[in-house]
């Protein structure tokens, strides 16, 4: 009988579950602490930390110092951010736009094909994402193989100047994430019963209105869960917005790695995360919120 | 009469390019007449629900026209035909509440929002919904759904309602309340209805006309008595009710009267529907419960043939007997228990067995 094994079913319950505590603890917790602690105390110019308490790296966000030390409010930092949301924003949209459509011709696809095509959706992730990112550099640079064949048809006559820009981020972005939007979609457009879609246009819906009054109400929990997952690693990106946007376009993500890597300071960087995950939880307390008030509205099923 | 539905040599074929085309449909025609409660029956694979989804637009016609009112719709989409249908399983929209689910179809056909809210009242008061216009589908029975799908397909006054087996899904109380309710509802609206169903029992209790069909054909067009008293083939006859068969060949017939001999040397006499000659192979049929049982030394004035109970079916208000009447010929017959409860026959017993001439028709082979 081994008597420090506890008696109630609510201390049984716990045992059986500290496993995932443990795990979710040491993986998860621990770092996000490290993480905030590190955001308030003072940077070493060596690297890592000075276990001195400050809030430099909070203040460093919004404000810098001019040369006569006054203190004055730099937008540099919020613009960054700012057009970190664009651009994932953008890519998500570009996502759902390219993810959706993709989905449903999978679900159409009878029962023993539509597994082979998930199977080649997930194929990206079997290669280095910084390699496929590099790969976008061939396509879309300079002497590439979007413009040779266009300047040597003379349908151009210069450098289109893709790479470096926003676009070339948000292209690079949509890329990677891409399969993230796709399968969520699938899941759930797979359960919805094909016999709505007959039921909808049976009472006059056009095949726009099936679309929109009964296929995407119907996927929306997947459209939604597809659009957190582009999102939120779209915001933290740093390989392409490093690569195709040529690091002058900073997003939040490659500023927090260039805080950590090159201008060694860790507090600013642990500042910035901070901030992302945030602005992560709020946005997913609201979508937690929407979908339980919807469940509600829906009875048990 | 007016034609609400005229199909005209329909064919339908699954598959057409592959090498196992599969032919649903094969060239059949009939008409659905206005205000009808028309019923097209078989067993499943008869083709009878691909009949249907070619009406509402579902699948395309491999060859033949459908009109409706006179007017060619089979190049119509299933949104521009003024045709509803209720599914087998309902096909509720489960995002929507019930009002809203029957609202859909006016909302489509941007009704005002004043006369939508008036036609959703009134419908869903037709089908005794009222009260539940807030609830979501998943929150009724398979009887409220049933309700909500009817309501939903009536609500925007279709020239034909569509229903593919409704009442399948229902136990079988609620099929036959619900069965009365069709009927008067088709009744009350005028719109007419054609209904899929493979239960012969339902055809006969609701419909003003039947088309049974079997492997893509219409073996016979009727009335429910004209189908089960006067079906034109051995399919039809076997499939809507019981029925004894006895194969045989005529040896002599005069103008009212054919007589056949079965087996080896009994001879039954059948009413002449014309056209035999001696020597017809031909099937005889005879409906179990024209068939009279009575103990041997109570013979009535019908002519009567000795047989002998074989086997005993137990139904409740109806006892099956199988009866051996020699010459390798048997007969199932019918018998209402006794007022005691108590089975009239046993097994084994001796019964006067009586039917008459007019009570047996030749089949076409």
């Amino acid at each position: 009988m081994n008597l420090w094994l506890p008696k109630s079913a609510a201390g049984k319950r716990w045992l059986g579950l500290a496993p995932s505590y443990f795990i979710i603890g040491i993986f998860m917790l621990v770092p996000m602490v490290i993480m905030g602690v590190f955001s308030f105390l003072e940077p070493n110019p060596y690297g890592g930390v000075k276990p001195v308490g400050s809030l430099a790296a909070y203040v460093k966000l919004f404000f810098e110092y001019d040369l006569e030390d006054n203190l004055v409010f730099n937008p540099g930092y919020i613009n960054i951010i700012f057009r970190s949301f664009q651009l994932s924003f953008g890519a998500t949209l570009l996502c759902l736009v390219f993810g959706f459509p993709v989905a449903y011709y999978i679900t159409l696809q009878p029962e023993n094909r539509r597994n082979f095509y998930i199977y080649l959706i997930t194929i990206p992730f079997w290669t280095n994402l910084l390699i496929r990112t590099f790969a976008w550099i061939i396509i879309l640079g300079r002497g590439g193989v979007i413009e040779t064949p266009l300047l040597a048809a003379g349908i151009i006559e210069d450098s289109l100047r893709m790479m470096y820009t926003d676009g070339a981020i948000a292209i690079g972005l949509t890329y990677s994430y891409l399969p993230l939007m796709v399968l969520p979609i699938y899941a759930s457009l797979e359960k919805l019963d094909f016999r709505l879609l007959e039921a909808a246009s049976d009472l006059y819906a056009s095949r726009l209105e099936v679309m929109t009054k009964v296929v995407i109400p119907l996927c929306k929990p997947g459209i939604i869960a597809g659009c957190i997952l582009v999102f939120i690693p779209c915001l933290g990106a740093f390989i392409a917005p490093n690569l195709l946007g040529g690091g002058k376009n900073l997003m939040l993500g490659s500023l927090v790695q260039f805080q950590f890597a090159s201008a060694r300071n860790w507090p600013f960087g642990a500042a910035l995360s901070m901030l992302l995950l945030s602005a992560v939880v709020i946005m997913l307390i609201f979508y937690a919120r929407a979908a339980s008030k919807r469940a509600s509205m829906e009875g048990s099923d | 009469m007016i034609a609400a539905i005229d199909i005209r040599g329909v064919t339908k074929v699954y598959n057409p390019a592959s090498n196992q085309p599969v032919k649903a449909l094969d060239n059949v025609s009939l008409t659905i007449n206005d205000n009808e409660f028309f019923t097209l029956l078989g067993p499943s694979g008869c083709g009878k629900t691909t009949l249907l989804r070619l009406i509402a637009g579902f699948e395309q016609v491999s060859g033949g026209a459908i009109m409706l009112f006179d007017e060619e719709i089979v190049n119509l989409e299933p949104n521009q035909r003024p045709i509803n249908t209720v599914f087998q399983h309902y096909a509720l929209f489960p995002h929507m509440t019930v009002a809203d689910n029957v609202a859909f179809g006016l909302e489509r056909l941007r009704k005002p929002r004043s006369e939508i809210d008036a036609t959703v009242e009134r419908v869903l008061t037709l089908v005794k919904m009222k009260e539940l216009g807030d609830r979501r589908p998943n929150q009724l029975s398979g009887g409220q759904q049933q309700r909500v799908a009817l309501a939903r397909a009536l609500a925007p006054s279709p020239k034909v309602l569509l229903l593919d087996e409704p009442l399948s899904a229902l136990d079988l109380k609620l099929r036959q309340a619900m069965r009365e309710e069709l009927k008067q509802l088709q009744k009350e609206t005028g719109i007419t209805f054609v209904f899929v169903t493979h239960d012969q029992e339902e055809a006969l209790a609701m419909s003003d006309r039947i088309a049974v069909m079997s492997n893509g054909e219409v073996q016979q067009i009727g009335g429910p008595t004209d189908i089960y008293e006067h079906p034109v083939n051995r399919f039809v006859a076997d499939f809507i009710g019981d029925t004894n068969f006895l194969d045989g060949e005529i040896v002599s017939f005069d103008d009212d009267l054919v007589t056949c001999r079965i087996g080896v040397q009994s001879m039954f006499e059948a009413e002449n529907s014309g056209g035999h000659s001696i020597g017809d192979k031909v099937t005889l049929f005879l409906r179990p419960e024209k068939i009279t049982l009575s103990p041997p030394d109570q013979a009535s004035n019908v002519k009567t043939r000795p047989g002998k109970v074989a086997n005993i079916v137990y139904l409740g208000n109806q006892t099956a007997y199988t009866l051996d009447m020699g010459d390798g010929i048997e007969l199932t017959a019918q018998a209402r228990p006794r007022e005691d409860g108590k089975l009239p026959f046993a097994m084994g017993d001796s019964l006067a067995v009586g039917f008459s001439a007019r009570a047996l028709r030749v089949l076409a082979q």
